[in-house]
């Protein structure tokens, strides 16, 4: 299984932005240098049905895509979560999925007690597990 | 009219891995249909069979969406940036 490194803080991070939103899905980037996460930019989710999908803010995602643009840097990932359902990709997730380069993460608060937190890559309609790697210093 | 036009990752398959390439028009269109001619396949991810955009593609003028502009027939001029961003979303 290939490798999914993040650094802790930012996983952390991220299940504080799901839980934050709760029950509603929360959403966002995950960006570094190439393949490499570094820090997350929270998007908002302007979905009318925010509970059940999510679709980022794109005003905000110009923002985003502009700073990166300047650093060279990239969407290293993409999260968003599942408010009632596992931290795995949704019918909707793999058709909706648009970016090969990027790995797609899930946070599932099923168990709003027990976060779990997961990665994958979608490549036209296939799913593949990454093994996240959670990184106590980031590099 | 010369423009930047800033790609996302996922459409640099089709300039070579350039994060920006150089188009020319009068419309955003134009500029589609012109860096289609040296990048084959940008029309077909960014545009759909009926000439609309794309639903999951969102495409800036400079700061503003193109949808709330002229969308596709938005006029560009000299030393304007066009970026396109791929919508996301999921459920
Ligand atoms: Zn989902």
């Amino acid at each position: 299984m290939l490798e999914f490194r993040i650094p802790e803080p930012v996983a952390r991070a991220m299940t504080e932005h799901a839980q934050a939103e709760y029950p509603k899905e929360c959403c966002g980037f995950l960006v570094g240098p190439p393949g490499e996460v570094r820090e997350q930019v929270k998007l908002t989710n302007v979905d009318p049905d925010p509970v059940m999908r999510y679709e980022a803010d794109p005003k905000e995602m110009k923002r985003a895509y502009d700073d990166l643009f300047d650093r060279d840097w990239e969407v290293v990932a993409i999260y968003h979560s599942h408010t009632h359902t596992p931290a795995y990709p949704s019918p909707t997730d793999v058709k909706l999925a648009r970016d090969p380069n990027a790995a797609y993460v899930l946070v599932s608060l099923q168990d709003r007690s027990l976060p779990d937190l997961r990665a994958f890559r979608i490549l036209e309609g296939r799913i593949e597990e990454l093994g996240v790697v959670s990184e106590e210093k980031a590099s | 009219m010369a423009v930047e036009v800033r790609m996302p990752t996922i459409l640099r398959k089709y300039t070579s891995g350039a994060k920006a390439v150089e188009g020319s028009g009068s419309t955003v269109r134009e500029v589609i249909e012109d860096l289609d001619q040296r990048h084959p396949g940008v029309r077909g991810a960014v545009v759909t069979d009926g000439g609309e955009l794309h639903r999951f593609i969102n495409m800036y003028l400079n700061d503003e969406d193109i949808r709330f502009l002229g969308s596709l027939e938005t006029p560009v001029s000299d030393g304007d940036v066009i970026s396109i961003l791929p919508a996301v979303a999921g459920g």
